[in-house]
């Protein structure tokens, strides 16, 4: 038996995705683009889902597209959180000057968490149960990016 | 022995090539809707368990059914997925019935979800991702890269269905316009099928053999479509079945055998054969569900087909292997009307996976349209009572079988 490397495998394959967001979260995106977070309401419960979404799986409840949107506050309480000396968007810089705290918001009037950046805040600051806000990009597109993150209050 | 299982319900999301209005898990619920909106006993509380399926490579979601789950109703209850490339929503229909037939505490209705969602993704790039692995059995056969390129099969499933396109029709002595034929059965029962995608009410045969090759002798008009869609399957106990619905269909025999090993471009028609066309998958899955159904004489017994045929050749293939015509009969049979709606062996009235591929539903859509046939609840209803039928999927690479042979009376014991 002698052993030999057959396949050493380099090259670059080219894989086009696409996602279709649906109705529900094309409501949440139209919402950003005019800085709005939107969400909707289980009429069975009363949970406010942020994002949006058509099922409450709790109830079994279908949501319909036109009906039960809330309009939600641009603050929210701190979760959870957690601190990583990596850049997360970026792999070939990796590690960053300063540590990129990722947080877990509960928009108020929500039952619901979302996770973004924490901005201008040093880890000794954070603690849960704190008050943040939405921090905008300056153009909105209707897209993720127009949240930059949270800030504190 | 298991207990005898029954289907209530079949559903169906609306299919075309670009699902964009609704994500993935929204497609699935859309299925389920329907098919729960046909049993107004039962809601999703009632399901004891959820069987799904889909190839996550397509679409690039790596496993969907987590994030589904809430659409599917499956919050907290026993939730499986499957995935078996082409015959995923056969495995998936199979699983469903296993899971009910087993007898478990607590599980006597399960819901079994098949779907696809190809506009995501690049269906080529899915289908390399299923070649890798294949690529990675010829590299350990000592084959490198570069022989490689010389053997693979070109474009994927038409690769492969081309040579047994070929095979079969020397065997059978059939020109091209036997294929559009077949073509032109499908997409025009499309077009009686709201759910279906590619809808051609006027289809000729000429139209079809005026398209250009894709690869001989498969012309572009012959091929199927790349669908979005989703299909919902409930199977229960035969005793909650009677409470559910009028005519409960039951689940008679299953089976799903691959034919020895088939890696694309090496032994492309399974080892130790020189025939694509052969099939003896086909054959070894038919002969199993019909002995477990107590079919004997399955030209007699079975009133209804639905076969998996994204290709025209293979429809013909598949009648003559799973037994329902003698060896190259087939394209006669399109020919004096034996498979139309209204003919004594009626076949892919809903247009079958030649008019609608949504790759992971494909295999779930066969027995699903065959249990609505017999419930008489189809949408391109034969008029003739259907006692008896199978719906096929295939798939793997090459030799992937599902059958499941369902009937208006239960399992005949005396036979
Ligand atoms: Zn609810």
């Amino acid at each position: 038996m002698t052993e030999k490397v057959i396949v050493s495998n380099k090259g670059l394959v080219r894989a086009d995705f696409n996602f279709w967001v649906g109705k529900y979260m094309d409501k949440f995106y139209d919402g950003l683009e005019q800085k709005k977070i939107v969400g909707n309401k289980c009429s069975k419960c009363g949970d406010v889902f942020c994002p949006p979404r058509s099922v409450c799986g709790k109830c079994n409840e279908n949501l319909p597209l036109d009906q039960n949107w809330v309009d939600l506050p641009e603050s929210g309480t701190l979760q959870n959180y957690t601190i990583t000396p990596y850049k997360v968007t970026d792999r070939r810089t990796r590690k960053v000057k300063d540590p990129q705290l990722i947080a877990m918001v509960q928009i108020d009037g929500s039952n619901t968490a979302i996770v973004n950046r924490l901005l201008n805040i040093t880890p000794d600051e954070i603690k849960i149960g704190m008050k943040v806000k939405v921090d905008w990009s300056e153009k909105t597109t209707g897209a993720p990016s127009d949240i930059n993150g949270f800030v504190k209050v | 022995m298991g207990r005898q299982v029954a289907i209530v319900s079949a559903g169906f999301s609306e299919h075309s090539s670009k699902r964009s209005d609704v994500n993935m898990p929204e497609l699935v619920n859309e299925a389920i809707i329907n098919c729960l909106k046909k049993v107004p006993s039962l809601g999703l509380k009632d399901i004891d368990a959820f069987v799904t399926g889909n190839m996550p490579a397509f679409e690039g979601a790596n496993m969907p059914e987590l994030w589904s789950t809430d659409w599917m109703g499956a919050r907290n209850k026993p939730l499986m997925r499957v995935t078996t490339g082409g015959t995923t929503g056969g495995s998936v229909a199979i699983a469903g019935y296993y899971h009910v037939t087993a007898g478990l505490p607590g599980i006597d209705t399960v819901l079994a979800i098949a779907y696809e969602q190809q506009s995501q993704g690049d269906t080529s790039v899915g289908l390399a991702s299923t070649a890798y692995g294949e690529i990675s059995i010829l590299n350990t056969l000592g084959i490198d890269y570069d022989s490689l390129s010389r053997i693979l099969s070109a474009g994927a499933a038409i690769g492969v269905a081309a040579y047994q396109a070929t095979n079969y029709m020397s065997k059978a002595r059939i020109t091209e316009e036997d294929l559009a034929r077949v073509v032109v059965h499908n997409r025009r029962n499309a077009a009686k099928n709201w759910w279906a995608h590619l809808k051609m009410p006027d289809l000729t045969i000429e139209e079809v053999l005026d398209t250009p090759y894709v690869q001989y002798p498969l012309r572009y008009g012959m091929l199927c479509p790349a669908s979005d869609g989703a299909c919902a399957m409930l199977f229960t106990t035969e005793e909650k079945a009677k409470d559910m619905c009028d005519i409960p269909v039951y689940v008679n025999g299953v089976a799903s055998v691959a034919n020895e090993s088939a890696v694309l471009g090496y032994d492309g028609s399974g080892s130790a054969q020189t025939d694509p066309s052969a099939q003896i998958g086909a054959m070894r899955s038919s002969e199993l569900a019909y002995s477990q159904a107590g079919i004997s004489f399955p030209r007699k017994e079975i009133d209804y087909a639905e076969v998996y045929a994204p290709f025209p050749n293979q429809e013909l293939m598949w009648l003559e292997k799973l037994g329902l015509f003698e060896e190259t009969t087939a394209p006669e049979m399109y020919k004096n009307g034996t498979t139309a709606l209204d003919g004594d062996l009626p076949v892919n009235c809903s247009g079958g996976v030649n008019s609608t591929n949504a790759i992971g539903a494909s295999a779930m859509e066969r027995p699903a349209v065959a249990a609505l046939q017999i419930m008489g609840k189809a949408d391109n209803q034969v008029p003739k009572t259907v006692h008896t039928s199978i719906g096929h999927g295939w798939g793997g690479s090459l030799n992937l079988c599902t059958l499941m042979v369902m009937s208006d009376e239960q399992k005949r014991k005396w036979r």
